[in-house]
């Protein structure tokens, strides 16, 4: 579902993404740990089409994203670390114009089933997002991904700064947008999250995609050693 | 303490591209207009002082005539310019250059510089104090808008504050910075300026132009004084360097475009000046006829009291000239007429002058602009001290006329005078009035610039005081 | 899509309730300038009507006078009857040329507060009833009128770049860009609905407030020409707002913050409607200077005394030329009298200025030319061309009365120069075959002609801007 094939990119000389070769499939969740400026956000942006790529593509369900930028995104759903919503509009208010952007047309009744899905109490749904936590945005933001039926969910570190709860909450979510059959690339810090939720794990460092593992083959504690292995070189 | 938060403040504005760009374009347009304002002076008063010399020749060879004759083929006064109109050129386009002092009445001015230009110029002029006044106050708030929630914005205010920096200290050293910035601009331009004026006047325009200049100096650094004060004060108060940056702004605009129109219309609706041709009608109907008609009653009053007075029993045995006394006795009415008509619609100028003084309580810019033309030597005030001199001097050459008429001419043959007569008159002298004279009305609008800086100045204090280091 | 876009993007403005207050600002600035236009117009229009009453009372006077003279029940001295050719042709008699305010000219005030707008025409040279300049103190002459092209010119650009500076910084700042760029919606699409947005709801306030405006300020709507100008008007209006809305967009392409777009574009509105004015009126004056007035009044004077001295000699060449106006009996006669030879004196002079005025007309007409050639470099100097047109407030009206009022300064000399010369004295039937000034209006096609001009400049201004804003979106760097 979400296909990067040579993908880089380089900013005046500096690579901040080497090729990289990456397929996920629905129903997998691959999670991207790597320092800060590993190229996590990079290769994310590249495949939202918010930056042109150097060289190589991405594709998501088979669409190349610099040629079909628009078609690509009617697949995805895009959660940044901060979800930032529209302030002086209610929650659903939000939901309803970025699911109508995507072409959707929803009743209230539908659009606070999906807020509900996301876990945002009724009550909440009609304040302002202005007062919003961030891990009641964060929901907002999953709301949008279950009302378009996104195929590809591309996170970006979406769990740091939330409490655990919220963070477990959030990770619920996904598994359950995974079960429907989503494929999901999460760049996140947190390991143990990593391991909990994803079904696959890769480190970058310095552009590189270094290694790949399948959550499944590891324990906790053998991410974190080998993730620290990899940062000490 | 403060110096060193007025250095890093220079530093931070040198090293910052904009500023040097903003800087650069000021400084050019200064220098530019001080420039052009130069060339315009020297030109222009090199043709005004030719033409006085001119229209004195053409007086004194007018030949053999009826000294009525000459009365009514009269003189031109042309209006000096003074040579700090080279930074402030005031209302001097917008009225005319010349007037022609001649027998019966008192000419408006002719020839208003503005109306040989193309509508472009309604955009304004380029000069030294349309820089002055408007581009650098910009430049003020561009300066210092983000003074302080910039660094709130920037996190550096915290710290700061946590060296035991007070705010007041702050306050003040930013102040500084913001003022050596503009000195490091003005000053230069300032050089220029005072280069120009000894290059361009002889000495004693020179030496009546310095008390002026330190006048006009003043003006404009309560002005910037004021606008320091304004911005530092806002940016302190300010949620965000955004809201401050458009507040400023707003204030900007206010000052510069909303406030001199809206106070022209205030002032006009508060003291109307009749149209031209109510005021002309006004004059035509005071003079009720003029010297040429002898049915009059005024003439009928003024033989019958001549005729008693000398004691004879027609106008033909009079020991003077009929003519000439008749003549005489039409301007002594007319000038009264005149006066009455021009104090009047003066008044109105002057009230209307009051209503946008009162206004520069809202806005300094009036106030600026008022004092700035006013120490160029190029307001309304200083136009009519001209043309009052002129008008006397007009009168002065009527007495001279009619004098010699009825002394020397008789009352029934033709009588002609010639250069001797022309000689009587004095070649036409202006003094443009000193400093002090102009001071004396504008001290209202000093004191008011004054007020704003001292005002702008506390209120920067105050907010500096209580600025927010955080948001909440 | 785009209306989705478009209501979502009212709904956040208008949460901010900024709309309302520039509404609100916009509305009283729209409204104060019409009416302040209307009443420089109620007060020429009182002006000119009372100058017309005056002209009036005085030619009942005369007519009542001359059969009371005629009959010898009234002397008067020579100077005073109305019967002597002179006499009436050159003070008593004289009549007023008036251009009344155009259909719109209660829009722009423009040139109409610099130039006169009634004569008193003579038949003395016209330079001595040309000067009929109305009171006003000089200061507010400096400062320019507040009426509806000063807030077309100043103010409305500003609330355009008030509510479109941070156009796309401002979803930058706040994060929503990414997520909504990650919903298939391209940026241009999302920027076009945002500027339709803005552009109906700013263009929709002006032109209904300027609307507002015409019928505050008793626009005669009937006049002939007055809707076409209005039209074209309007027509300006949106292209000019359509010009910063368009420089608003190419400076956030540039992907900078919000306060550096506010700073970048109150440079450029600055650059554009006060600098470049002011240098481009210097730079004109500097190439075309005008001559001096005080040159002028010189030339004059100097024609008018060599003429004076050749005097008898001018009116026998003049009359040499004019044949046909000598006097019927060239007996005996005496010396010519004081009116006859002022004609011959006026002419000789007039025939000798005309070299030097006419060096004033070239050099202001070559000003002119330059503005016209030039003015593309800001667009608030083509609008403004363009309203003071409309309005009928420029230099164009003035020149076209101008040109009138020379005309029938002509036919005025024409009718009293031959019964100067054959001494021939008036009388009451001759009041009715006067000549007559009507002012007759430029053809409204010529005026939209030139005001169609200045609307292409801005529509080149337009595309000039929007091109590299459109292209620089494709660039816009969404993401870091």
């Amino acid at each position: 579902m979400l296909e990067a094939n040579a993908l880089s990119k380089s900013y005046n000389g500096t690579t901040a993404l080497h090729p990289l070769d990456l397929r996920i499939e629905p129903g997998e969740i691959f999670c991207l740990l790597g320092a800060n400026g590993a190229g996590k956000t990079t290769t994310i942006n590249l495949f939202l089409n918010f930056i042109p790529p150097s060289s190589g593509t991405a594709k998501i369900g088979g669409l190349d994203v610099v040629q079909q930028p628009l078609e690509s995104k009617r697949l995805l759903a895009y959660i940044p670390e901060q979800v930032m919503l529209y302030k002086n509009l209610t929650g659903i208010e939000n939901l309803e114009y970025f699911t109508s952007l995507a072409g959707g047309r929803h009743s209230k009744a539908e659009l606070m089933g999906f807020l509900e899905e996301a876990g945002l109490a009724r009550t909440e749904a009609d304040k302002r997002v202005g007062a919003y936590s961030k891990g009641m945005r964060q929901k907002v933001g999953i709301a949008i991904a279950i009302a378009k039926k996104a195929r590809a969910l591309l996170l970006d570190e979406p769990t740091s700064g939330l409490d655990p709860k919220a963070s477990n909450e959030f990770s619920e979510l996904l598994k359950k947008l995974s079960g429907s059959g989503a494929a999901i690339l999460m760049a996140t810090h947190d390991l143990f999250r990593a391991k909990e939720t994803g079904t696959r794990v890769g480190i970058m460092k310095h552009g590189h995609l270094v290694a790949r593992y399948s959550t499944s083959e590891l324990g906790h504690a053998d991410l974190e050693r080998i993730y620290l292995e990899h940062m000490h070189d | 303490m403060v110096l060193r938060i007025a250095q890093k403040e220079i530093t931070e504005m040198i090293r910052d591209g904009r500023f040097r760009a903003a800087g650069a374009i000021i400084f050019t347009l200064l220098a530019g207009a001080l420039l052009l304002g130069w060339q315009h002076y020297r030109e222009v008063s090199a043709q005004h002082s030719a033409a006085q010399r001119a229209t004195r020749e053409q007086w004194l060879g007018q030949g053999k005539k009826n000294p009525h004759s000459a009365a009514h083929y009269g003189i031109y006064a042309f209006k000096p310019k003074v040579p700090l109109t080279m930074v402030d050129r005031g209302t001097d386009p917008y009225t005319g250059v010349a007037v022609w002092l001649e027998a019966h009445k008192q000419n408006e001015f002719k020839y208003r510089p503005a109306q040989d230009a193309t509508a472009v110029q309604r955009f304004g002029e380029l000069t030294g104090a349309t820089v002055l006044q408007l581009l650098v106050p910009l430049l003020i708030v561009l300066l210092a808008f983000n003074a302080f929630s910039g660094e709130r914005e920037l996190g550096t205010l915290r710290q700061l504050l946590s060296f035991g920096v007070s705010q007041q200290d702050l306050e003040r050293g930013k102040a500084l910075g913001v003022a050596a910035a503009l000195g490091l601009l003005l000053v230069p331009a300032a050089l220029i300026g005072v280069v120009a004026l000894t290059a361009g006047s002889g000495q004693t325009d020179m030496i009546a132009a310095i008390p002026r200049m330190v006048w006009m100096t003043l003006g404009y650094l309560l002005y910037f004084g004021a606008f320091v004060g304004v911005s530092l004060a806002v940016s302190a108060w300010a949620s965000s360097s955004r809201s401050s940056l458009i507040i400023l702004l707003g204030f900007w605009m206010f000052n510069g475009l909303i406030a001199p129109r809206a106070a022209s219309d205030i002032a006009k609706a508060v003291r109307p000046a009749p149209s031209a041709f109510q005021f002309a009608r006004g004059i035509e109907k005071a003079m009720q006829g003029d010297g040429h008609d002898s049915a009059s009653e005024r003439t009928k009053r003024l033989e019958q009291g001549l005729l008693k007075k000398y004691n004879v029993d027609k106008i033909e045995a009079l020991p003077i000239n009929f003519m000439g006394a008749r003549l005489q006795d039409s301007e002594d009415h007319g000038n009264e007429v005149f006066d009455q008509a021009y104090s009047r619609l003066w008044a109105v100028f002057d009230a209307q002058d009051g209503v946008h003084r009162l206004l520069s309580a809202a806005a300094p810019s009036l106030a600026v602009r008022s004092a700035s033309m006013a120490f160029a030597g190029a307001d309304f005030p200083q136009h009519a001290h001209f043309a009052k001199a002129a008008e006397e001097y007009r009168r002065s050459i009527q007495r001279v006329m009619n004098d010699d008429l009825m002394r020397n001419a008789s009352n029934t043959g033709v009588y002609l005078a010639g250069g001797e007569l022309w000689n009587k008159v004095q070649p036409f002298e202006y003094t443009a009035p000193d400093a002090g004279w102009v001071l004396s009305r504008q001290a209202p609008s000093l004191t008011i610039l004054a007020l704003w800086c001292a005002a702008a100045a506390m209120a920067a204090m105050w907010t500096a005081r209580r600025v927010r280091v955080y948001l909440t | 899509m785009i209306r989705t876009l478009m209501r979502y993007d009212w709904r956040n403005l208008s949460a901010d309730r900024a709309p309302l207050a520039v509404a609100v600002v916009l509305g009283v600035a729209i409204a104060y300038g019409a009416f302040n236009g209307s009443e420089w117009i109620r007060f020429q229009n009182r002006a000119i009507s009372e100058a017309l009453a005056e002209e009036g009372e005085r030619f009942d006077r005369i007519r009542n006078e001359i059969p009371k003279i005629e009959s010898g029940e009234k002397t008067v001295s020579p100077f005073a009857d109305p019967r002597q050719p002179q006499s009436f042709g050159r003070n008593m008699g004289t009549r007023y040329a008036v251009m009344p305010p155009a259909p719109l000219g209660a829009l722009a005030i423009g040139q109409s507060d610099l130039y006169p707008y009634y004569f008193r025409v003579s038949t003395n040279s016209r330079e001595t009833f040309l000067n009929n300049d109305e009171v006003e103190n000089p200061v507010h002459l400096l400062t320019g009128r507040f009426d509806l092209a000063f807030v077309l010119l100043y103010l409305y650009p500003l609330v355009i770049l008030a509510f479109s500076y941070n156009l796309v910084s401002s979803e930058k700042e706040s994060g929503t860009l990414a997520l909504t760029l990650s919903q298939p919606v391209s940026l241009r699409r999302l920027v076009m609905a945002k500027v339709l947005l803005r552009a109906a709801f700013v263009a929709a306030l002006a032109v209904l407030l300027s609307a507002a405006g015409v019928i505050i300020g008793g626009t005669n709507l009937a006049a002939e020409g007055a809707w076409s100008r209005l039209l074209v008007w309007a027509a300006v209006t949106a292209m000019y707002g359509a010009f910063w809305f368009a420089l608003a967009i190419a400076v956030n392409a540039l992907g900078r913050g919000s306060a550096t777009n506010a700073m970048t574009l109150a440079g450029a509105w600055l650059l554009f409607v006060i600098v470049i004015p002011s240098v481009l009126n210097v730079a004109i004056k500097a190439l075309y200077p005008v001559p001096s007035r005080v040159e002028l009044i010189q030339a004059i004077r100097v024609a008018g005394d060599e003429s004076t001295r050749q005097g008898s000699k001018l009116l026998a060449r003049y009359l040499e030329d004019h044949p046909e106006l000598a006097p019927p009996s060239k007996g005996p006669g005496g010396p010519p009298d004081f009116g006859t030879l002022l004609v011959a004196v006026n002419e000789a002079t007039e025939r000798k200025v005309q070299p030097v005025l006419a060096e004033f007309d070239a050099q202001l007409a070559n000003q002119q030319s330059m503005v016209d050639r030039l003015r593309y470099l800001s667009p608030a100097i083509v609008a403004q061309s363009a309203f003071n047109d409309l309005a009928g407030s420029s230099a164009h009206r003035y020149k076209h009365f101008l040109a009138g009022v020379d005309e029938y300064h002509r036919q005025w000399r024409g009718f009293f120069v031959p019964r100067i010369l054959r001494k021939e004295k008036l009388n009451a039937s001759d009041l009715a075959r006067l000549p007559a000034f009507t002012f007759r209006e430029e053809p409204t096609a010529d005026v939209t002609g030139r005001a169609g001009v200045a609307f292409v400049g801005l529509l080149v201004a337009v595309v000039l801007a929007g091109i590299p804003a459109v292209m620089a979106l494709r660039r816009y760097p969404v993401a870091g």
